[in-house]
């Protein structure tokens, strides 16, 4: 092998190198900047606007299989729609709480909340409430059921409930709870009375 | 010469540089991105106690089976890979609990203590070792003591002594007629085309000793038996349209001319008789018409929908399989009719199951979910309000279960009081789980979570074994409360 052909095989080996090293490090930063914008999202803030009110929450535990009650401040808007919303982040935002008893997906989001006729409620939550919901029966029951039986709670008139992810019907939240049918708060709190 | 090198040089340093460029493009795709190969075909088993199919997957260019999918539905199945290491506990029927181990990219391992040689290497592939098909024969003889026969062109693998020979018998006249008998009942899938009738055997372990025969007769001129893609295959030829009955409780199959279509006429003519399968259709034949107790087990989840991940290397998909046949094991030991809505890792929509479950007609329908939060097992029953709709009337498909939740409450309790007597930690819910709500029959779905918290116990043995035992019991134990049903 002649010596041009040694120093060109080095420098290509060298460029390789840099190569490889420069895609390792586009890799790990794309890698970190995911992280750093799904922690991002994980800070949902209930609106500022309306005066702070104590809210009940039904938050659904795992363990327990069963929702328990508890209560918080929220910030309320005066619209009851949006007021249904705001109630609705809260529990989102406590279940992607670290520590949370029933995790869900980081960046869960309620995008609108829309009332129809007095006593129905049809929630539509972003893609990563579903996409990134832990699949399991109980699992996806327990997120409806805390959904709707705060909802109810918050809002007694509301008794009928469906939930939409991106504005579209989808036929189960993570392969398992209907998500293409009503929900009616009376009927979802069997989940409540049984396992409590 | 000199200005020959120097032509050379950069010629032979472009071609370095493409080498290089190339392989640092491998390497790093191959750091991040796993090859997958697309599923081969499938293996089709049958042993003394079931049938099942097993994927088979193309490795290093031969076909490669699961050991684990491959052992499972001949008893308990305990896998661990570690790394490139891979320890596999199999506890045949009745036998003692054997080790197998393999390592990956290596060519040797030990069963039951003793060195053995596959003809290619052992494969770990998303936590799931591979054996090379040429190797199953062995292997197989070596855990379960037994004689096993392996078709690997025809991907049919047939444990112990299970067979049905069938044996050919022409009985000419007018018209002649070809006996085709077995061992016991068969139900091949029938389809008939001008101067053939085609029996294909899927489920059964079909062998023949002859692949041709050639008769000298006026209407039925030969017989091919092959066997290819795991099922097994008999061709009848003939000058005209041919027909098959089924006599002696399905165990002869009799082959001859189909009569010809009948003249227009007003005249009522007799209905022909119930087995005779007319020609230029493809159907199977008639089953038995009592009512029966079946009960159709259905293993959520399949192929590409995994379902939850219980942890990275076991999707819900393989345990609530691995469950199935349990459950289905103890229902038979207890005398009970019971059937899988999947035997392999398939995908099937939520559709399709609850049309596949109405079109089967079970006494009862019980689907297995496994996940990897909260702890114990959860019984469910269908959340939807009790309709006082008779379940004899058209029902809606998005409530069809209406009518039955009485009796799969009742259900769910007594298999809750099982698993109450066995210690494991329970509850019944109604839940609005899809395809539930559309199953004509009584329905129950069982969610099985790890027993102590800790998710990697959910698939021991012994915990599925447990869970098994509960559902066919307390199905067993409330079979006089469920009606049979009419196929």
């Amino acid at each position: 092998m002649t010596r041009p052909i040694v120093w060109m095989f080095a420098a290509l080996l060298l460029i390789a190198a840099g190569l490889g090293f420069y895609a390792y490090h586009l890799k790990t930063k794309v890698a970190s900047e995911e992280q750093r914008l799904a922690q991002q999202s994980q800070a949902i803030v209930p609106p500022a606007s309306g005066p702070t009110a104590l809210v009940t929450l039904y938050v659904a535990s795992d363990q327990d299989g069963g929702l328990r009650r508890s209560q918080i401040n929220v910030a309320l808007p005066q619209e009851r729609s949006e007021r249904a919303r705001a109630i609705l982040r809260a529990l989102l935002g406590a279940y992607m709480q670290p520590g949370s008893q029933h995790p869900i997906g980081a960046g869960s989001d309620v995008r609108d909340v829309f009332l129809m006729g007095g006593d129905t409620a049809v929630i539509d939550t972003n893609a990563a409430f579903a996409d990134a919901h832990p699949s399991g029966v109980l699992a996806e029951e327990l997120t409806i059921a805390s959904m709707v039986t705060t909802l109810n709670a918050s809002d007694p008139s509301i008794t009928r409930v469906k939930i939409l992810v991106d504005g579209k019907e989808r036929d189960t939240l993570a392969g398992h709870a209907d998500l293409r049918r009503f929900y009616q708060a009376s009927g979802i709190g069997q989940v409540l009375k049984d396992s409590q | 010469m000199r200005w020959l090198r120097l032509r050379a040089a950069p010629f032979s340093a472009t071609l370095l540089a493409i080498a290089l460029l190339s392989g640092t493009a491998r390497l790093l795709r191959h750091s991040t991105v796993q090859a997958q190969t697309p599923p081969a075909t499938q293996l089709s088993v049958y042993s003394p106690q079931t049938f099942y199919t097993v994927p088979l997957l193309n490795l290093n260019g031969q076909p490669y089976v699961g050991l684990a999918e491959l052992l499972e539905p001949l008893g308990g199945v305990e896998a661990r890979p570690d790394g490139k290491k891979y320890k596999l506990k199999f506890t045949p029927s009745g036998a003692h609990e054997m080790e197998f181990q393999f390592q990956d990219g290596k060519d040797n391992g030990k069963v039951k203590g003793d060195k053995v040689k596959l003809p290619s290497i052992f494969a770990i592939q998303d936590g799931r070792g591979y054996v090379p098909l040429s190797s199953v024969s062995e292997l197989l003889s070596r855990a379960l003591s037994t004689q096993i026969r392996l078709s690997p062109s025809a991907r049919r693998l047939f444990v112990g002594n299970v067979g049905e020979r069938l044996t050919l018998d022409l009985r000419k006249g007018t018209p002649s007629k070809l006996f085709v008998s077995f061992d016991s009942p068969v139900n091949p899938t029938i389809a008939t085309e001008p101067g053939h009738i085609r029996f294909t055997f899927r489920r059964e372990p079909v062998m023949s000793p002859v692949d041709h025969e050639s008769y000298a007769d006026p209407l039925i001129t030969g017989a091919n038996f092959s066997e290819h893609d795991g099922i097994a295959e008999l061709d009848i030829t003939g000058t005209s349209p041919l027909m098959a009955n089924f006599a002696d409780g399905g165990k002869t199959i009799i082959v001859t001319g189909a009569p010809p279509p009948p003249p227009p006429t007003p005249v009522a003519q007799a209905p022909p008789p119930e087995t005779t399968v007319p020609p230029a259709t493809a159907q199977p034949p008639k089953a038995p018409s009592g009512p029966r107790f079946l009960v159709l087990i259905d293993p959520a989840h399949g192929g590409t929908e995994v379902g939850s991940a219980i942890s990275p290397t076991l999707p819900e998909k393989d345990v609530v399989l691995t469950l199935a046949r349990k459950v289905q094991r103890e229902l038979q030991s207890r005398g009970i009719a019971a059937g899988l809505m999947r035997n392999a890792d398939i995908a099937i929509t939520l559709d399709q199951r609850a049309i596949s479950a109405n079109a089967a007609r079970p006494a009862l329908y019980v689907a297995l979910h496994a996940a990897n939060s909260g702890r114990g097992v959860h019984i469910f029953t269908s959340l939807l309000p009790a309709e006082m709709v008779s379940s004899r009337d058209f029902l809606p498909w998005e409530t069809a279960q209406s009518p039955y939740l009485d009796l799969s409450g009742i259900v769910a309790g007594s298999v809750s009081s099982e698993l109450e007597a066995r210690k494991l930690p329970n509850a019944t819910l109604a839940a609005p789980l899809r395809p539930m709500n559309n199953i004509a029959t009584p329905a129950i779905a069982v969610e099985i979570a790890s027993p102590t918290g800790n998710v990697d116990d959910i698939a021991s043995p012994a915990y599925l074994d447990s869970v098994a035992q509960s559902i066919a019991a307390g199905i067993a134990a409330v079979r006089g409360k469920i009606p049979e049903v009419r196929p």
